[in-house]
């Protein structure tokens, strides 16, 4: 389409100057809004045209590639998901024992009962979904605290940045990141498998197979320290075997996060299996809210339109004194989101190529 | 810490306890211990047995296979949400959420399968007549013949034969196979009699038949498929979000970017005036009388 001819363009701006809308011929505006063009904008060709770029995978007409390995060729010679992951993540292939660990991790990771992800995607099921809406919801579930692989995997990494730096001493290290993350859900050590010893199994499994590495070995000093800090007793959990298995394995903490992540969606599906077979679709406005588990304000009833101003109470505050009793205040709504602060960062670590595409 | 379950449910999928989770019966740590590979545990967890060896191999070779895809709709639904930059986890489930009537659409072709063979044996018929059956009660209707045909890969899906042959290989033939070969040759010879352009068989076509084959349901072999894309979906994003520019329509990056203004194309009604409030009502009702905006009603 382009921009719109000059002509055009002036004798539409003239009629809206002319007509006045609201506050765009306001001079605090940044231009002037009745001199704007219409139209889109017109294609860049003093830059590379647009392509998805990749370093993972391409395909063509006859093949599929991931880091230089055709796919059909890989399986044809006897490979199979666990050594495309490796190929994907890490543009390598895994020895056969870095294959094994990885295949015992993601059967640990398949399946947790009813946590949140099969509970999710028992909940999306229930709207007469397709079964994909509910494993992507599953997906959804992994967060900062339940499998917390990134938060984990990135805080050992910043701590052992500081050792490999000369700072602290392995042990030092782990006793201050225990110190600094006592309570935090992706610590790797809690209470959680005192008696299920699958974790520590996994551990015991990297080590015969002579992949256990710097990470787990670190995981074992923060298991340590925190066994010292805490009154009731701790011990590793899965977040913290599956994670430092993982990291020793070479994945990142964010291809860790999805690789889990994925993994534990098979048997979400398995769930919307089950929950269709077995339970009944929910329609909207079906479900009750007891009176009973509500605890807010008591009904009262709605004040008259013609009175609002009566009853209407603003929320601007002049003052940083008034704003700070307003939010305080405001911690007891429960649900107005004033009791959470929270840091929103850019999950990625840079952003940018700047090398591709040049003309 | 309260360790009760999100929602209380009966399920013969699995439980927890302090000291265990049990899938389908089985320890998952004790089935790990044992050496059983990852896709054992998925004929435990959909079909609550352990596979043949062969089976297995199949499943492995399937899954593997069909991981990769580079851009298809999930890697482009996963790149375009982690333009933003939320956590990992949303891009890899917009991915995988993509999997729907077209983008690979294992448990359409399932069905499919299953509601002819049903006839086939309801109506008295063979696999290889049912198959015909099938074609031509498609294409008589104008319908795509699920498992048949991708737009990137004109001459075939590279992966769709060599699963067949693979199948064929492990010794794993069965009424599916014999049901998905029938219909590939009647689907060729009518398109081939009509004078229309060679449509090859894509992966659904022959990995859903295998998946079929070593006992999966429609949806659990949709599960799979759709899932394990998630792995490289997820990867695709994190190059993104680790090396690719935030937000995508910078003018700083030497490629012209995914969103860049230029990329939009507009084809929409001509700018026009907006109405004052005060001209709204007969504004509206002119607009409504004229009809023309009923166009673009989507």
């Amino acid at each position: 389409m382009g921009y719109l001819d000059k002509e055009k363009t002036e004798e539409l701006n003239k009629i809206k100057r002319e007509r006045k809308i609201g506050n765009l011929g306001s001079p605090k505006n940044p231009f002037d809004y009745y001199d704007r063009e219409y139209g889109t904008v017109p294609r860049d060709t003093e830059r590379a045209p647009f392509q998805w770029v990749s370093e993972v995978a391409y395909k063509n007409v006859h093949r599929i590639v991931a880091r230089g390995y055709d796919t059909t060729e890989l399986m044809e010679e006897g490979y199979g998901v666990i050594e495309v992951l490796f190929v994907d993540y890490q543009a390598r292939i895994p020895t056969v024992e870095e294959g094994q660990m990885l295949n015992y991790v993601m059967i640990l990771a398949l399946e947790d009962g009813l946590s949140a992800p099969a509970a999710i995607s028992r909940i999306v099921a229930r709207s007469k979904t397709f079964l994909t809406q509910a494993c992507g919801a599953s997906i959804m579930a992994f967060g900062h605290a339940y499998g917390a692989y990134s938060a984990f995997g990135n805080r050992l990494e910043r701590y052992l940045d500081r050792v490999d730096k000369g700072e602290f001493s392995l042990e030092a290290a782990a006793e201050l990141l225990v110190k600094e993350n006592l309570h935090d859900e992706a610590l790797g050590v809690s209470g959680l498998m005192l008696k299920d010893p699958a974790a520590k199994r996994m551990i015991a499994r990297a080590e015969k197979l002579g992949v256990a590495g710097k990470y787990s070995a670190f995981t074992g000093e923060v298991v340590k320290a925190a066994q010292k800090a805490f009154d009731e007793p701790v011990d590793l959990d899965m977040l913290g075997a599956t994670g430092a298995t993982m990291m020793d394995l070479g994945f990142t903490p964010e291809a860790t996060w999805a690789i889990l992540a994925v993994t534990r969606s098979f048997a979400a599906g398995a769930h919307y299996i089950e929950e269709v077979e077995r339970e009944e679709s929910n329609r909207l406005g079906q479900e009750l809210t007891p009176m009973e588990d509500y605890d807010g304000p008591a009904e009262r009833p709605v004040p008259p339109l013609s009175e609002r101003d009566k009853h209407a109470k603003s929320a601007v505050c002049r003052t940083p004194e008034e704003w700070k009793a307003r939010f305080e205040e405001m911690k007891n709504v429960r649900g107005s989101g004033f009791s959470i602060v929270e840091e929103i960062e850019d999950p990625s670590k840079k952003s940018g190529i700047k090398k591709v595409g040049k003309l | 810490m309260d360790r009760d379950p999100l929602i209380r449910r009966k399920t013969a999928i699995s439980y927890k306890t302090e000291d265990k989770t049990v899938m389908r019966g089985y320890n998952l740590s004790d089935l790990a211990e044992e050496g059983y590979s990852f896709y054992d545990a998925m004929f435990v967890l959909f079909q609550n047995r352990i596979p043949t060896e062969n089976e297995e191999k199949m499943l492995k070779y399937e899954m593997g296979v069909f991981l990769e895809h580079s851009m298809s709709p999930s890697a482009v639904g996963a790149i375009g949400v982690s333009a933003g930059r939320p956590n990992l986890p949303v891009c890899v489930a917009a991915a995988v959420s993509t999997f729907g009537g077209v983008h690979g659409p294992g448990a359409a072709h399932g069905y499919m399968l299953n509601k002819y063979l049903e006839r086939a044996k309801k109506e008295g018929k063979t696999v290889d007549e049912m198959a015909k059956t099938l074609v031509d009660e498609y294409l008589d209707a104008g319908r795509p013949v699920m498992g048949m045909g991708q737009p990137q890969h004109i001459d075939s899906d590279p992966r769709a034969e060599p699963i067949h042959l693979r199948q064929e290989e492990l010794e794993l033939e069965g009424v599916y196979l014999e049901f998905q070969r029938a219909l590939e040759k009647y689907f060729h010879a009518r398109r081939k009699k009509e004078g229309r352009s060679y449509v090859g068989v894509n992966v659904v076509g022959s990995g859903n038949t295998a998946l079929m084959e070593i006992g999966f349901s429609p949806n659990a072999g949709w599960c799979i498929g759709s899932v394990v894309r998630g792995f490289s979906c997820a990867a695709h994003a994190l190059f993104n979000m680790k090396k690719g520019r935030a937000w995508g329509a910078s003018r700083n990056e030497p490629m012209v970017q995914m969103i860049d203004l230029s990329m939009i194309k507009y084809v929409g009604p001509e700018d026009r005036i907006v109405p004052k409030k005060e001209e709204q009502q007969e504004y509206a009702r002119k607009q409504k009388e004229e009809g023309e905006y009923k166009k673009w009603v989507i």
